[in-house]
């Protein structure tokens, strides 16, 4: 099986699904431009030789052309438009949000919005408007399913559920995870690749997996946050506990059969999420886990987040924003003494 | 389907009829009043007009053959149809509903304005009875604009409308008991009642729930446009706005985007001359809005919003050329709320001298007069029009509030697919 990189794996997806399904097609900046870049991390790289009539590059018009991808969505094509930094969303705000995500049910049922969103997000030294953390923000817009692969075997399986999926589908990737090596060798940035097999696969939206299983805490951890927690158990193994590490992979429709199962056997929780703390998805998650499994709780729930500050860019700075695996093992330690 | 073109019967003194010149070759795009040839009969040479928009895929008679009044001379279709042409422009399925400038097709168009006006005005008293939940923005005196641009569309083709948009429902075929069963909020209405006024729509009439917010429709329906040319489809999306959206950044980035890839979707802007209170001299420099045009490199066009035929016109010439592969065209129908810009308005801030005139350049007394003037109706068909519209508005009425409300938990339903 060749091992391919998030961004290799990702560009995979997308030349099998556009051979499969003559209906996709992709659509953002500086996506198809002959001897351009493939987009502003190279996955559609090359994509416009064998697509050309199905990769639009737009002009510089976030809200706009994630207006027409909508716009074609509901015409029966299925779009994926990608924004080069998730923050350039916010450009589009009111078609992701008061568009995309309720035109289904304005229409009482009658339409469906088979439409993909990729939005690269993640603090990598360009500062507070290149490296936000969105993910939070669209946990309060129903209609939309929000996915964020952590490994290449599901970034390629989950971009494939998303294109099939008859409702739009925001894709966070984390700009550290794309590839290590090469035009992709950023600062910090981690291994993230997998053994892709050679068959059709689809990871399923809404399914969480455990990436290494404990006992003694349970480990709930996105994107990058996932990579530094597994980092993080193996410190915490050093000291005699046992983290288990669950990657959730999806945020809507979140997996709560996994994470209640794996909280009723470790009774502690820990969340840790890139981005300011406040109205965080970690707070999401341990606001329900407050809610619905106290009863199996032998210390409060953790939040280990970002502070609540932009991205700032000294690389000082920027590590002291971003959760670290200390920062992990720390509070798992901390958690688990609790009696 | 293709659409047959038959020689016209020009009458029992006419006993000769010969096709003296093709003027259209097989494979041109055409639309309604594309001259096709010229017809030679004893007596003069007349003009033989297509009636349908597509392609001209046959041509059954030979230049200088005599022919029968009634008889097939040619089709016109969707450029599939056409034997062994791949690369044919997009063109649209017949919307040859009724003949434009016969009788029918002008009292269609009559009937539909009233059809619109005598609605909002119902509604407008539902709602100061307090017998209607919610809010409305009604199009009292911009009904010309709706129907004359929907004239000129078929049924495949779309519209994406606006916070205002009743009008354009009625217009574009949506029947007016779907809408007040919606208004109302009740389950059998267009939207089950998740949408309400000011998303009404039905996607199997053509039109998307409309978008509330200023100028979001602009984008989506540039969209569409992209949809139709990557599928190689005939259709045309028409984008219908008010004059407010010219200044929101998303008319910018569509209107672009329709232009530099030249794609089938008109845009129509309903300049009333308010964004809500603002008249219009305080948020725009132009004389004309459709002169915005010129920085987009498309044609604009100003065009009397209150003269239904004038609006036909010109819908059609855009319309047509949108589906011939020419690209959008910003019409800019100039027009007068002659009401509040939502529900209890009175208007304080429209100048009563500007409200006079205004009243007295409605679009349906205008056409009304122009029809009569012209003998094409009289009094009592008019009568009779106005006790069809008030009798099938009241049906509506009755059956909205007599059907049951929505169970309240239908609220979770419907977010997903």
């Amino acid at each position: 099986m060749p091992k391919l990189t998030i961004a290799e794996a990702l560009r995979a997806a997308l030349r099998e699904e556009m051979a499969r399904d003559e209906r996709v097609f992709c659509i953002g900046e500086d996506i198809g431009i002959p001897g351009g870049w493939g987009g502003a991390f190279t996955v559609t790289l090359g994509l416009e030789k064998d697509f050309r009539e199905r990769m639009i590059d737009t002009p510089i018009s976030e809200n706009g052309f994630i207006g027409m991808a909508l716009g074609a969505a509901l015409m029966g094509l299925r779009p994926v438009a990608d924004v080069q930094y998730g923050d350039f969303l916010l450009c589009a705000m009111d078609q992701v949000v008061n568009q995309i995500a309720k035109m289904r049910y304005m229409s009482g049922g009658n339409l469906c919005v088979p439409l993909v969103l990729r939005a690269p997000v993640g603090a990598t030294g360009r500062g507070a408007q290149h490296g936000s953390n969105l993910e939070a923000m669209f946990l309060n817009v129903p209609g939309l399913k929000l996915v964020c692969p952590a490994t290449a075997y599901d970034a390629k399986g989950l971009l494939k559920a998303a294109i099939r999926d008859d409702n739009p589908v925001l894709m966070f990737e984390h700009k550290l995870l794309y590839g290590a090596k090469g035009a992709r060798a950023e600062s910090g940035s981690v291994d993230a690749s997998s053994e892709i097999p050679a068959e059709d696969y689809v990871v399923p939206i809404g399914k969480g997996i455990v990436r290494r299983e404990g006992k003694d805490v349970t480990v709930v951890a996105t994107l990058l946050m996932m990579h530094r927690a597994l980092a993080a158990a193996e410190q915490l193994a050093a000291k005699g506990i046992s983290a288990e590490v669950i990657d959730p992979r999806s945020l809507v429709p979140f997996d709560w059969e996994l994470v209640g199962a794996s909280v009723r056997k470790t009774s502690r929780l820990v969340v840790v999420t890139e981005g300011p703390k406040t109205g965080s998805v970690a707070s999401e998650i341990v606001a329900t886990a407050a809610e619905t499994l106290i009863d199996y709780l032998d210390a409060p729930v953790v939040r280990v987040t970002s502070p609540d500050i932009p991205d700032p860019f000294a690389p000082p700075m920027e590590e002291f924003y971003r959760p670290s695996v200390n920062r992990i093992a720390d509070a798992a330690t901390a958690c688990v003494r609790v009696r | 389907m293709p659409t047959p073109i038959r020689m016209p019967d020009f009458g029992t003194n006419v006993t000769e009829l010969k096709i003296s010149r093709w003027l259209v070759e097989v494979g041109t795009p055409v639309h309604r009043g594309t001259i096709l040839a010229e017809i030679e009969t004893d007596k003069v040479t007349m003009e033989l007009e297509c009636i349908a928009d597509g392609v001209l895929l046959e041509r059954c008679i030979k230049d200088g053959e005599m022919v029968e009044a009634g008889r097939i001379i040619a089709h016109v279709g969707a450029p599939e149809a056409l034997a062994g042409a791949v690369a044919a422009p997009a063109v649209a399925p017949t919307t040859a509903r009724l003949r434009p400038g016969s009788v029918e097709f002008l009292l269609d168009l009559y009937r539909r304005m009233l059809l619109i006006r005598h609605f909002e005005e119902r509604v407008k008293y539902l709602f100061l009875e307090g017998v209607m939940p919610g809010t409305i923005h009604q199009c009292q005196g911009q009904e010309a604009i709706a129907v004359g641009v929907c004239a000129a569309l078929g049924p495949a083709d779309v519209i994406t409308s606006t916070h205002r948009p009743h009008g354009h429902a009625i217009a574009k075929g949506l029947t007016v008991k779907s809408l007040m069963h919606e208004l109302f909020g009740k389950p059998t209405g267009c939207c089950r009642g998740k949408g309400g006024s000011m998303h009404v729509g039905d996607p199997a009439k053509g039109m998307i729930p409309a978008i509330a917010i200023v100028g979001g429709g602009v984008p989506v329906a540039t969209g569409m446009a992209l949809a139709f040319r990557m599928k190689k489809e005939p259709r045309v999306a028409v984008c219908f706005m008010g004059d407010g959206a010219v200044n929101e950044g998303a008319f910018h980035e569509g209107v672009n985007m329709g232009a530099i890839w030249s794609l089938p979707v008109v845009y129509v802007i309903e300049n009333n001359r308010y964004s809500a209170s603002t008249p219009i001299a305080k948020t725009v420099r132009l004389k004309n809005l459709a002169e915005r045009a010129a920085g987009y490199g498309i044609p604009g066009v100003t065009v009397d919003g209150n003269d239904v035929l004038a609006v036909y016109e010109t819908a059609r010439a855009a319309v047509g050329q949108a589906r011939c592969g020419g690209g959008p065209t910003l019409i800019e129908a100039v027009t007068y709320r002659i009401t509040g810009h939502s529900r209890r308005d009175p208007c304080n801030y429209q100048p009563e001298e500007e409200r006079k005139k205004a009243l007295a350049a409605e679009p349906i007394g205008r056409f009304a007069a122009h029809l009569m003037a012209d003998g094409v109706v009289d009094q009592a068909e008019l009568d009779r029009i106005r006790a069809e519209v008030d009798a099938e508005i009241e049906r509506a009425v009755e059956s909205a509030i007599a059907a049951p409300d929505p169970r309240p938990e239908d609220a979770l339903e419907d977010v997903y697919a």
